[in-house]
């Protein structure tokens, strides 16, 4: 077929370009001042403060004085169709922030450019967070660069502790005895959860699978197994559903998009939240800032905490991008420490280095060493699609509104799980 | 050309066509083919091309898919959830035309009764309500059935028909299909009740005043005389009502927030998320090529039929 012959000279005419690009090593064929064009950058919404991207802008703007830079918001709830979409055109954005659980499924059909030889060209790079550099990497090489991360623990109301007489729990028992308590304490109000948990909340219900011992999925000999159903990934989700049925209103079939704004309404002492979002609660009700306290998820074993799944982002520079060497550089400013530490102070989030986590004071802190303990989802290409099939919530969904039992609903998400790591649909 | 300005010159009238009479029908339908082939049968053509290969993130950048023969096919067909949703879809679809036809009827007869003035009324809400964007209607939709700001919880509270408060509409999806049937039926009323209270006003009063006069109740006027001078309007209307409700789409789409559960999939949720959710464009393409299969099985029936009232007429 011709139009077929016609595709095809055009990706070895792209593949020859990206070559050239590459190949030419240090020294760029043009100079930096005299390249031209547009540069197109995807940054999500709410993950850099607008003075961080006003700034790196400036920095960028002296040095490629003729390049024009495009920043584009995106939104975090179609963008898998989205980014799909761009990278199969032929002028996808130069730049792109992907989701640290995305990475591996772009990186693998060849969608974003192989910067194993430029890892030295970012700041940090030997002191990134190993976990976001694992979400990178792929058979060994490097497809992104380590943007932020994101743990979560509890945000709660000091000032409903105080007047229930309760504390910080150490344990999830006690999790559960202190939420008992804060509902006996607010029993006049029906909109009253001691713990706030939608339904589809999927990575605040990881937690209580790890701490058990259990995971999503487990590998051996390169094949990815479903364990949801194991016994211990049971016991954590048990133990979920009791906190649940016990101590939330939410929507049982929602999610968390709108729990900051719950929150900020006053009708819930504990939600499991990212530190950033302890700004966005304050920007609603500033009266709440001297009353919000946090601790890490509570272990069902006294004394420890549970692990947590760390979230975050990467830059990734499209492999069919015309600009690579200015996309580098964008990402090179973004990323340096000067910006790292803005991010870390002004925005809330965890940098990429564990040089700098000492940024990380007051109820930060909190956030910044949970991150220590924490874990992340099976690192296959085929793992966006179990989030894009929705198998995680969708289980819950099932548990929580009692659709179905914990071993039948657990069972079912491990066979599907099991399907798609495998590379079926 | 000295032939050719002399012809040129002759009087039109006298001037031979140049394309022969018996080529103008298809010289004049040739337009419309070329459109409807471009717009309709090349995608399509494209669709049955694509359900028969393996067609998957990579493939799409690389802009060049993998020949898998009727592999999709197999793989959806022996899948019990393809089942349900089918069953689901055809059983979702049924329901909202039985209903949207028998609600509609019933308005477009009592506006053959009322006054002048709720005759407006009645008409200006009806396409008030067909000309708002779906998205619009569905966006509050969404919040009137909201799980804790919704006013369809309050209303029924406050008129003590049962404790609503935090009553969640879709834990279960009997009554979350319910929802959408409903949504979808309010959505499709106000066409097919228009186009049958135009239907009404052609059928001749004089055939009505007979039957009654020949003591018809109520109900065999309707049933012997009404009902069989409209059969070729109910053909259409259920006709298309079946094309639309079969395809529905944004309704579920939204009103579940984007992210619908598996109980709630139709078969074009089913198709859009195989396709754009797990990256399986090719088995997202045979989802589609079953849906058309299905929807031009139950089309013939209803265009044959058409052709059969209309050989009558």
């Amino acid at each position: 077929m011709k139009p077929r012959k016609a595709w095809f000279s055009v990706i070895g005419l792209a593949a020859a370009v990206v070559v050239a690009a590459c190949g030419g090593s240090s020294p760029q064929s043009t100079n930096p001042a005299d390249e031209t064009g547009t540069l197109t950058i995807w940054l999500m919404n709410g993950s850099a403060p607008q003075s961080v991207v006003d700034g790196v802008n400036a920095d960028f703007k002296a040095k490629y004085p003729k390049v024009t830079v495009n920043v584009e918001i995106q939104q975090w709830g179609e963008i898998g169709t989205k980014l799909d979409t761009a990278f199969a055109g032929s002028t996808p954005p130069d730049v792109v922030e992907l989701g640290n659980t995305l990475v591996a499924k772009y990186a693998a059909a060849g969608a974003l450019e192989d910067i194993s030889g430029k890892k030295s060209t970012f700041d940090n790079s030997g002191t990134w967070l190993q976990s976001l550099t694992d979400s990178c990497t792929l058979t060994g090489k490097l497809y992104c660069v380590p943007y932020y991360a994101g743990s979560r623990a509890i945000i709660y109301r000091k000032d409903f502790f105080d007047a229930a007489g309760v504390q910080p729990p150490t344990s999830m028992d006690q999790l559960l005895t202190v939420g008992q308590k804060l509902m006996q304490a607010h029993s006049s109000d029906p909109n009253f959860s001691a713990l706030y948990f939608p339904g589809k909340y999927w990575y605040a219900a990881l937690p209580f699978v790890w701490d058990f011992g259990g995971d999503i999925a487990t590998q051996s000999g390169g094949k990815w197994q479903g364990s949801l159903n194991s016994s211990s990934s049971q016991q954590g989700l048990t133990q979920l559903n009791t906190l649940v049925t016990a101590l939330s209103r939410a929507d049982k079939t929602g999610d968390e998009a709108k729990q900051d704004d719950a929150f900020a309404q006053g009708h819930i002492a504990m939600i499991i939240a990212n530190g950033w979002e302890v700004g966005v609660i304050t920007g609603k009700d500033k009266s709440l800032t001297d009353k919000l306290g946090a601790f890490p998820i509570p272990s069902h074993n006294s004394g420890q905490t549970a692990p947590v799944f760390l979230g975050g982002s990467d830059f990734g520079a499209a492999a069919k991008s015309k600009h690579l060497s200015a996309a580098n550089a964008w990402i090179q400013m973004f990323t340096d420490s000067k910006n790292m530490s803005q991010m870390a102070t002004v925005g809330g989030v965890i940098p990429n280095t564990t040089s700098l986590l000492g940024l990380g004071t007051g109820l930060n802190g909190v956030f910044y060493s949970a991150a220590k303990n924490s874990k992340f989802v099976p690192n296959s290409p085929n793992w966006a699609s179990v989030e894009n099939a929705n198998v995680l919530p969708d289980m819950l969904v099932k548990i929580f509104t009692k659709q179905q039992g914990i071993p039948d609903a657990t069972a079912a998400a491990s066979t599907r799980i099991t399907t798609i790591l495998s590379g079926g649909g | 050309m000295a032939t050719a300005i002399a012809a040129d010159l002759e009087p039109a009238s006298t001037r031979t066509p140049r394309i022969p009479t018996r080529l103008l029908p298809y010289a004049l339908i040739s337009p419309s083919v070329i459109v409807i082939g471009g717009i309709l049968a090349f995608p399509l053509g494209m669709l049955v091309w694509l359900s028969l290969q393996h067609y998957g993130l990579r493939e799409l950048i690389a802009h060049s898919g993998e020949w898998v023969g009727a592999q999709n096919f197999q793989t959806i067909l022996a899948d019990p959830l393809f089942h349900q949703v089918v069953l689901r879809s055809l059983i979702f679809t049924f329901t909202c035309v039985a209903l949207t036809l028998v609600l509609s009827t019933l308005i477009a007869l009592l506006l053959l009764k009322v006054r002048q003035g709720v005759r407006i009324i009645v008409m200006s809400a009806l396409v008030f309500v067909w000309a708002t964007p779906v998205i619009v209607t569905v966006d509050i939709w969404q919040w009137m059935f909201d799980y804790e700001f919704g006013v369809i919880n309050w209303v029924l509270t406050q008129l003590h028909v049962g404790n609503f408060i935090h009553h969640n509409w879709f834990d279960n999806p009997a009554q979350g299909l319910g929802v959408l049937v409903l949504v979808v039926v309010w959505g499709a009323i106000p066409f097919v009740a228009i186009t049958l209270y135009a239907a009404l006003l052609q059928v001749p009063g004089e055939v009505i005043d007979a039957a009654h006069v020949d003591g018809a109740g109520a109900w065999q006027r309707f049933r012997f005389v009404t009902a069989p001078m409209l059969k070729p309007v109910f053909l259409i209307v259920t006709t298309l009502s079946t094309i639309w409700d079969f395809g529905v789409f944004i309704q579920i789409y939204v009103l579940l927030n984007q992210r619908p559960s598996s109980d709630y999939f139709t078969i074009a949720i089913y198709s859009y998320r195989e396709s754009f959710g797990v990256t399986q464009y090719g088995l997202g393409a045979a989802i589609a090529v079953v849906m058309v299969a299905i929807l031009l099985v139950v089309s013939v029936f209803y265009v044959r039929e058409t052709i059969k009232q209309a050989e009558i007429a």
